[in-house]
């Protein structure tokens, strides 16, 4: 436990130290800021036309603004996790200190482990700028607390399914843009392969469906704690670093 | 303490090293000879558990590399020939990191970094990134970063890289201090640091060990013959034929002339000393005996001569020097 503690703290100052941290985070409240905003003005106008007619009218804020903010956070995750998994592996492999790594008294999942939690502690990270955000509704307005935890807690899940997926592909290549570009477009994949679900049959749109990563937020944006979702993230996570683990080892023997 | 028993490693249809075997006493400094791409790295890298053998194994301070990998490598210190560093890091830092995933008690973490950081050197670079250190420094980091744990075994793969002269005495100096309770395995091409440092040398080619045995004795056993320069004034050509008749001498070759002086190389059996009686063929036959010395073969001679394509021109090495395994 110490060891995977020391490789998450180890990834974690490394994204800090260089300028990873920031940009990605910058960027992420960036875009977040502007979704919040855009949401905000059309959900301020469509109270007020809701109140044009026979008295002011309180929409749901959690349903009708902090939803649509989570799941459009959840695109802009799309993006920028990539730029944070890419380099976890294929860094230690082009730079050479994946030498010290696979020499060290560690396990190899030890070690996959801490570079899951380092990535994650960085998204965590990236996430918290958000509350600033939420807050705000709660001081001006009457939101739910308990969708908005459960909304978190679904974005840093799938936060999780990305992050695993990203490390396996960067575990199976040298080059940092290569494993970027695989992960983004196979994130993408796993957002929009439910989109044509409702032209295939019933068994084909059943498992499309369940498959895409993002149909399974919904519930929990809207306040919903479905064990079905969390099985679903969970497993997910624990075979994509499962899958590290083989990829690394096989590595490892074939030199 | 290091037990390498028919390492074998293939990639695919290529063998890079093939039934490699040697052992390492305690407190003992082997020296990895070999030309770029013999096979060192590879069986450097089997030794310290970063990749699996085809065939074989490594046996480290009594644990099995591949069977028990944690217990062998908490006792292993590796330098690999690029120094593991993370750009971003302080090199304190990086120490730290090591330090902890190495297993040092946390109680002693910090001491242990000020010491090493001492030892090899980097002390006033503490707070440097990694990225921006020199190579000398580079190096002297990785070094370290292999001590820190104080590992009966120390694996290095070129640990005088890119530095300079200084360095490099300093850093021989550094690795011979060690060697009283570490072993020590010393990748290297370049010869006199073989000769200066280890007491025993394992020459590996195309992935096979051609030789293993100490400098000196590898010096003695290949030369076969002696072979004594002279260097005789006012003999003209007779000179050949009057060293020649010394007793014990097999062959003369006149190798050319310094100023009227005649260049000769004279060789005779092992063990036989001719030089009493060459010197006295020569004066006694009123020419002047300018020069004589012993031609030593030098390591690099050896070191050609064993790795050199032309295996037929090996020397054949006694058996019991050969490898043992």
């Amino acid at each position: 436990m110490g060891n995977v503690i020391a490789i998450a703290q180890k990834e974690l100052k490394g994204y800090f130290a260089s300028p990873i941290a920031y940009v990605v985070i910058g960027f992420f409240a960036l875009m977040f800021g502007y979704f919040y905003y855009a949401l905000l003005v059309f959900f301020q106008q469509q109270s007020m036309q809701a109140g044009g007619f026979g008295g002011p009218e309180a929409l749901d804020v959690n349903q009708q603004l902090i939803r649509p903010v989570f799941l459009n956070a959840s695109v802009i995750v799309l993006f920028v996790l990539p730029m944070v998994t890419m380099r976890t592996y294929a860094e230690e492999k082009r730079s050479g200190t994946i030498e010290l790594l696979l020499t060290a008294p560690l396990t190899d999942v030890q070690i996959i482990l801490g570079k899951f939690f380092g990535a994650m502690a960085l998204y965590a990270a990236m996430l918290a700028v958000t509350v600033v955000h939420v807050a705000v509704l709660f001081l001006f307005g009457n939101p739910e607390w308990r969708p908005v935890v459960t909304g978190y807690l679904g974005l840093l899940l799938m936060g999780g399914c990305f992050v695993a997926t990203g490390l396996l592909i960067s575990s199976l290549t040298k080059n940092q843009i290569v494993a970027g570009m695989v992960t983004f477009a196979v994130f993408l994949m796993l957002w929009v392969i439910n989109w044509v679900a409702s032209f295939q049959g019933p068994t084909a749109q059943a498992v499309l469906n369940y498959l895409s990563v993002t149909e399974h937020l919904d519930d929990f944006t809207r306040g919903i704690l479905d064990t079905k979702h969390l099985v679903y993230y969970l497993s997910f996570i624990t075979f994509g670093l499962y899958l590290t683990v083989r990829a690394v080892d096989t590595e490892r023997w074939k030199g | 303490m290091i037990e390498v028993q028919h390492l074998t490693k293939q990639y695919g249809a290529f063998t890079a090293v093939e039934d490699v075997s040697f052992t390492v006493e305690r407190g003992e400094i082997l020296g990895f000879l070999g030309p770029n791409g013999a096979g060192k790295t590879t069986t450097m890298r089997m030794v310290t558990g970063y990749m699996p053998p085809s065939r074989g194994r490594a046996i480290v301070a009594g644990y099995d590399i591949f069977e028990q990998p944690i217990e062998a490598k908490k006792r292993i210190g590796y330098l690999p020939e690029t120094p593991p560093l993370y750009p971003d890091m302080t090199v304190r830092d990086y120490l730290t990191f090591v330090a902890k995933i190495r297993g040092v008690p946390r109680a002693e973490r910090r001491s242990r970094v000020d010491t090493m950081m001492a030892r090899t050197h980097v002390a006033d670079m503490a707070g440097r990134h990694c990225g921006k250190l020199s190579k000398g420094y580079r190096q002297r980091v990785g070094l370290a970063q292999a001590l820190l744990h104080d590992p009966d075994v120390l694996v290095l793969d070129e640990p005088t890289a890119g530095l300079d002269p200084k360095q490099i005495i300093e850093t021989r100096q550094l690795i011979r201090e060690l060697a009283g309770n570490h072993s020590v395995i010393l990748s290297t091409h370049i010869l006199p640091e073989v000769s200066q440092t280890c007491q025993r040398v394992v020459i590996i080619n195309h992935g096979h060990v051609v030789a293993v045995d100490t400098p000196a004795n590898l010096t003695a056993r290949l030369r076969g013959s002696e072979t004594i320069y002279v260097l005789v004034d006012g003999g003209g050509a007779d000179v050949a034929s009057a060293l020649t008749a010394v007793p014990g001498v097999t062959s003369v070759a006149v190798t050319g002339t310094d100023a009227g002086a005649l260049a000769c190389e004279v060789a005779s059996h092992t063990g036989h000393d001719v030089r009493r009686d060459l010197a006295a063929a020569i004066v006694g036959a009123g020419w002047g005996l300018l020069e004589m010395r012993p031609m030593r073969m030098s390591l690099e001679d050896i070191f050609l001569h064993l790795t050199t394509e032309d295996s037929a021109e090996q020397p054949q090495i006694p058996e019991e020097h050969a490898v043992h395994g």
